[in-house]
């Protein structure tokens, strides 16, 4: 059947007017190779190997954008976590890697790269412990370098004392990036049930069970889903709304199987996975909230916006799996507060708490996300938080992950601006009480039970 | 296995005037730079050192091999793909010699006209025309041309590869 004039126009509307884009074309590039028992061959092994292989990353996102009309946000680099790779030198200070991975992202132009990583849901090794140590440093010296940490899963529980550390990890990046607001914290987040795919920021980086080198493809577009939601109209049934998300959500994907074919083929490498997510950008129209909004919710926060979510994070991932067979990464909607226009604003307005995101977070496809809170915030407070939002990963089987900013110098309801994608974010109030003995036990949460699930 | 790296420490190492590296040892710039600053020469066995083409893995070639045998979503029964097609729209104010200035255009690129389809909509026109490149024109060059035609207040023109529009509404 030949294209209709209807289908053509649909999708230059998409393009033109509801900002669709691929998100993200994310080269993985695994580091194992790298490990050497002198720190600094281990840091020229990384350097030149990302550079080698990234060179013409950008050029061929630039090239499939311009041949085929599709416009290609970001062009980002992952890594394996380099807690594996640095183990070997045994080095305590494991910011000299940091430097080389950041000089090596701005030498081929990438604006971030993942993989400041560790796991260690079940226990630390000394290099484990190291990269803790090196985050904050490695952060505040770095402009492209992104942290993340994975501490639980499902099959091996909540690694407390890691959530501790962590915390004091979370604090420390704040305090010494406090001229800019903490943005230091928008690079680092950790994870539970964590994805060796992701080729999202801040979380991106590859796992073990990666190849050499594979190109994972982000694709976005909560304007295309709010238009269509928009011209379904408010009378249509819940079927008719999740149908909708669903067809929408199979034809952006299928922009992320075309995009994600062609940069594996020009850059000759392996083809990963199209990771299909509804992520919004401060600008306007391109907002998750205003999806929610638009399906019923007076304002996003209110009664009801969990169970939208639910509907719409499940719609995209539906309409993304009949799309293409390498749909994987985090699949599903976004919901970081200070980049959606939507979610500033329901902030703003006192019907989105922290609360309310903790519950959304079960629902959504990662978890507490660029969320503020203030600078003063204990440790303690700080790892309850982080703890509530990894347990709910742990015991529903499914990924969540917590950016959160404490921002220096500032209280509830104070206004922080970051600026860029990372947008503004309105400081949000963490309640009088705290969890001190909570948070002084220190140990692990074991794993749940995996039956009697009611 | 080669060795994968040869890293600044190793070079001080070894030491000498020379060091002969394997054809898929990478050199590491600082390395490099030592040896040069040093009077080392480090060169392969065949010549002169180059650094390697990055070796994507065992899975890359694989893929290599595979990604051309993937479905590719067919507009018609019996129709090709074209991998030289596009798909050129037009909106604007309507007035005349607009067609004629677009399908000139085309003209000029070697453009074998496919389809084409035009409506009004009060004063406004859109236009969409599929159309087939001549092998060798570059579309980023088709894309330029085209995209220079009207202007602000008078009509846009859009040109996209129509690979786009068939992954979209084609399975």
């Amino acid at each position: 059947m030949p294209l209709t004039d209807r289908e053509i126009l649909e999708t230059i509307r998409m393009f033109e007017l509801e900002t669709l884009d691929i998100r993200t074309t994310t080269l993985g590039i695994s580091l194992f190779d790298c490990a050497d028992p002198d720190l600094e061959s281990t840091c020229e092994k990384v350097y030149t190997k990302v550079l080698s292989h990234a060179r013409d990353l950008v050029a061929v996102a630039d090239s499939i954008a311009g041949d085929y009309g599709v416009p290609i946000v970001n062009r980002r680099i992952a890594v394996t976590p380099i807690s594996f790779i640095a183990a070997a030198s045994g080095a305590q200070d494991l910011v000299p890697i940091a430097r080389a991975m950041d000089a090596a992202a701005d030498e081929v132009g990438v604006d971030y790269i993942g993989g400041f990583s560790a796991y260690v849901h079940k226990g630390f090794t000394r290099s484990d412990a190291a990269l803790f140590d090196s985050i904050p440093a490695a952060l505040a010296g770095t402009d492209h370098v992104c942290a993340s940490v994975s501490l639980a899963s499902t099959r091996a529980g909540i690694n407390m004392d890691a959530v501790v550390r962590f915390a004091k990890v979370v604090k420390d990046t704040a305090q010494l990036t406090r001229d800019e607001g903490g943005i230091g914290c928008a690079k680092l987040v950790c994870f539970c049930n964590a994805v060796e795919d992701n080729p999202f920021v801040a979380g991106a980086h590859i796992g073990p069970g990666e190849p050499e080198t594979v190109l994972n493809v982000g694709v976005s577009g909560p304007g295309v889903v709010r238009s269509a939601l928009e011209r379904l109209g408010p009378e249509a049934d819940l079927v008719a709304v999740a149908e909708t998300v669903k067809r929408t959500a199979f034809k952006i994907t299928r922009m992320g199987e075309l995009v994600g074919r062609e940069a594996a083929r020009r850059l000759g490498t392996t083809f990963g996975i199209v990771d299909v997510s509804l992520a919004p950008t401060p600008a306007v129209g391109d907002s998750v909230a205003h999806c929610l909004e638009l399906i019923g919710v007076d304002r996003t926060g209110a009664p009801g916006t969990t169970a939208a979510l639910a509907l719409l994070t499940d719609a995209v991932k539906k309409g993304g799996a009949m799309a293409s067979s390498r749909v994987g990464g985090l699949s599903g909607a976004f919901i970081p507060v200070s980049e959606d226009q939507g979610m500033i604003d329901a902030v703003r307005a006192g019907t989105l708490s922290l609360a309310k995101l903790e519950a959304m977070s079960a629902v959504c496809s990662v978890g507490l996300d660029m969320v503020a809170v203030p600078g003063d915030t204990s440790a303690a407070v700080l790892a309850g938080v982080i703890a509530d939002q990894l347990a709910i990963g742990m015991v529903n089987s499914k990924t969540t992950a917590v950016r959160i900013i404490p921002v220096p110098g500032k209280g509830p309801g104070e206004t922080v601006e970051w600026g860029g994608l990372l947008g503004t974010a309105i400081v949000q109030d963490v309640g009088p009480a705290g969890c001190e003995v909570f948070h002084g036990r220190g140990g692990r949460i074991p794993a749940p039970l995996q039956s009697y699930r009611n | 296995m080669p060795r994968r790296y040869m890293t600044l420490e190793d070079v001080q190492r070894a030491g000498g005037p020379e060091i002969i590296v394997d054809e898929e040892t990478t050199v590491t710039p600082q390395a490099l730079e030592f040896a040069e600053g040093a009077g080392i020469t480090i060169r392969t066995s065949a010549g002169a050192y180059s650094a390697p083409h990055p070796d994507r893995g065992p899975d890359a070639e694989l893929a290599m091999r595979e990604l051309p045998h993937l479905p590719e979503p067919r507009d018609s029964v019996d129709g090709q793909p074209h991998e030289t097609g596009a798909i050129v729209t037009a909106v604007g104010r309507n007035r005349p010699g607009v067609l004629a200035e677009i399908t000139v255009a085309l003209a000029e690129l070697g453009a074998n006209v496919l389809d084409v389809s035009q409506k009004m909509i009060g004063g406004y026109f859109h236009l969409i025309v599929t159309v087939d490149f001549a092998q060798g024109r570059s579309f980023e060059e088709a894309k330029a041309k085209l995209s220079c035609l009207g202007g602000e207040g008078d009509y846009v023109v859009r040109v996209m590869h129509e690979r786009v529009f068939r992954f979209m509404h084609r399975v």
